[in-house]
């Protein structure tokens, strides 16, 4: 199945209900150069092959570039490897990348995903996955770049006993917009698919989470978890948050949740009484919001190096 | 010694202010160990959160001092660096901060406010396990997050256990006793005796004579409605205990 980018002479409105809350043509920046080439990463695990380093990909955004990447992952049966994804860049630019994932019976994906793209930067991007028998799905996406990104991901469970995870965070600030849009389609019996995002907003930044469990009815015996939590530091940040479950299978257990609030006074107070300073406290309290969403990434080194890029951003937003 | 002198305090609701404390006058001199009893409702743990600086609640009259500090003037942060500690009836969970975390950003404000040198990894850690092994808490809840899937006890001694690190002068153990068995409770209540000290206060607050068979106290006073209306010796409590609150807030007006 061929993924297209999103169509640059044919931005999706807000008319359309998955981009209701995510306005596209506004972003995109104005006089991008669109002469360049499309870019191809390819990476592929043959059957049985282990990777013990991690694949890097770097993505540089470029001033006034629009930046058409596609990226093609396929771990064959028994594979495993371990996928970066890092985006930086300088400028105005627009990246709109298609990222196709295919993991085979028993292969194994780690994917974590670095967005921290300037402030003046668009990043689309797409994600069409298939995972098969017994195959699981390991991910984490730090959203903490672009004037707008939006991260779409489409995940086709196809084979029984597989599972996969989507797991993130959203650091966003000034007026940012991130957006997250996850539909998992529960095709086969026994899977099990967790997601798990912790959404921090400063100044006037908006996030939006949309996910949505399709359980088809084939897919008996379907775990399927979802919770959004979203933590507003100031009065003009505003989250829009739509969980959706759809089962046609009636041997499921599916729960989906999502919250919208402030630091609880509680916890504040407590710390306080314990001698810790309100800024103190707040920080500790902010920074275990956003932790408990990074210590689901497996991998030790990533995790602590995720842990430093997030309480570095904390540090500077909570001093501002 | 800590001294509070006709305490007032309401809480705003949304038919208007209510008046919690209507007075409360209180000496507790270094060494000794003070309970409050009283029914539901008497204002016990507002009395505790005054104390402690809890934000939902207007002190209206009064005073209250430690060694001839306002207290009503500091931030909560400033009273714990001061001296007071208070253990809370619901301790509360903090998820995503682990417990070694917790105690050594404590601790260190609480050094560093006081003006001491602030404790290196080295230090910090001889200190917490001293401390663990002294109220028979196991090492790797230092590891769990704060109160997280803690039990009823383990919460409470939680508590023993943060009040022997900061070391205050002056404690208030808001219903230490609530939710715990006997056994817990005893490992409680044994930990509190240890840190009885000629220079440390304890107000013990609590609904029940049983947790002052464990901690004897020195002096009981019997809250209601908001103001102390008997002040005895530790046979007070279990006076009370006999009559019921209702019997004997009545003879008392």
């Amino acid at each position: 199945m061929p993924i297209t980018a999103i169509d640059p002479d044919n931005l999706p409105t807000q008319k359309v209900e998955e981009w209701k809350f995510t306005n596209l043509p506004r972003a995109i920046p104005a006089n991008l150069n669109r002469d360049g080439d499309a870019g191809e990463h390819v990476i592929h695990i043959k059957r049985g092959e282990i990777r013990d380093n991690p694949v890097e990909i770097n993505f540089k955004g470029v001033d006034n570039a629009y930046q058409v990447d596609h990226i093609i992952i396929t771990l064959e049966e028994g594979a495993q490897a371990t996928i970066i994804e890092r985006h930086e860049g300088q400028g105005a630019y627009w990246k709109n990348h298609t990222t196709k994932i295919e993991i085979g019976k028993n292969a194994h994906l780690k994917h974590i995903r670095l967005q921290n793209d300037t402030h003046d930067a668009v990043n689309t991007n797409i994600v069409h996955m298939t995972i098969d028998q017994n195959a699981t799905y390991d991910s984490f996406n730090l959203n903490m770049g672009g004037k707008l990104s939006r991260h779409e991901i489409h995940a086709e469970i196809a084979g029984k006993g597989a599972e996969a995870s989507f797991n993130g965070a959203n650091l966003l600030q000034g007026s940012q917009h991130g957006d997250t849009t996850i539909v998992i389609e529960h095709q086969a019996p026994n899977c099990q698919s967790n997601q798990f995002y912790r959404t921090l907003l400063d100044d006037k930044a908006r996030g939006v989470f949309q996910g949505k469990v399709h359980v088809h009815q084939e897919a008996q015996k379907t775990d399927g978890y979802q919770l959004s939590n979203a933590l507003l530091l100031s009065p003009d940040a505003e989250m829009d948050t739509k969980p959706e479950l759809e089962i046609y299978a009636d041997d499921v257990k599916c729960s989906h949740g999502a919250t919208t609030g402030q630091l609880d006074e509680e916890p504040l107070f407590y710390l306080r009484q314990r001698g810790l300073s309100e800024a103190q406290a707040r920080l500790l309290l902010i920074q275990a919001f956003i932790y408990e969403a990074v210590d689901k990434v497996s991998n030790e080194s990533l995790r602590e190096e995720i842990l430093s890029i997030t309480t570095t951003w904390l540090e500077n937003a909570l001093k501002a | 010694m800590i001294k509070i002198k006709d305490l007032k305090a309401n809480v705003e609701t949304d038919d208007g202010a209510v008046d919690i404390l209507k007075g409360i006058t209180l000496d507790i001199p270094d060494g000794e160990v003070h309970a409050i009893m009283g029914p539901n409702g008497s204002g016990k743990s507002t009395l505790s959160y005054v104390l402690a600086g809890q934000e939902d609640y207007d002190v209206t009259g009064g005073s209250a001092t430690l060694d001839g500090e306002d207290l009503l003037e500091m931030s909560p942060e400033e009273r714990a660096a001061a001296g007071l500690f208070l253990a809370f009836q619901y301790p509360v969970e903090i998820p995503g901060v682990n417990m070694s975390t917790f105690l050594k950003t404590s601790i260190n404000s609480i050094r560093k406010q006081r003006g001491e040198k602030e404790l290196d990894a080295l230090g910090m850690l001889k200190l917490i396990k001293t401390k663990c092994a002294e109220l028979g808490i196991r090492d790797d809840m230092m590891k769990r997050a704060v109160n997280v899937g803690f039990s009823g006890g383990e919460k409470k001694r939680n508590e023993v256990l943060q009040m022997a690190m900061l070391e205050p002068k002056f404690c208030v153990l808001d219903e230490t006793d609530s939710g715990l068995d006997i056994d817990a409770l005893k490992v409680v209540a044994d930990g509190v005796n240890a840190l009885r000290d000629p220079k440390r206060s304890f107000l013990i607050i609590t609904h029940y004579q049983r947790l002052l068979d464990y901690i004897k106290p020195d002096v009981v006073h019997v809250l209601a409605k908001g103001r102390i209306i008997k002040t005895g010796g530790p046979e007070l409590a279990l006076e009370l205990e006999k009559k019921g609150y209702s019997e004997f807030v009545e003879e008392a007006a």
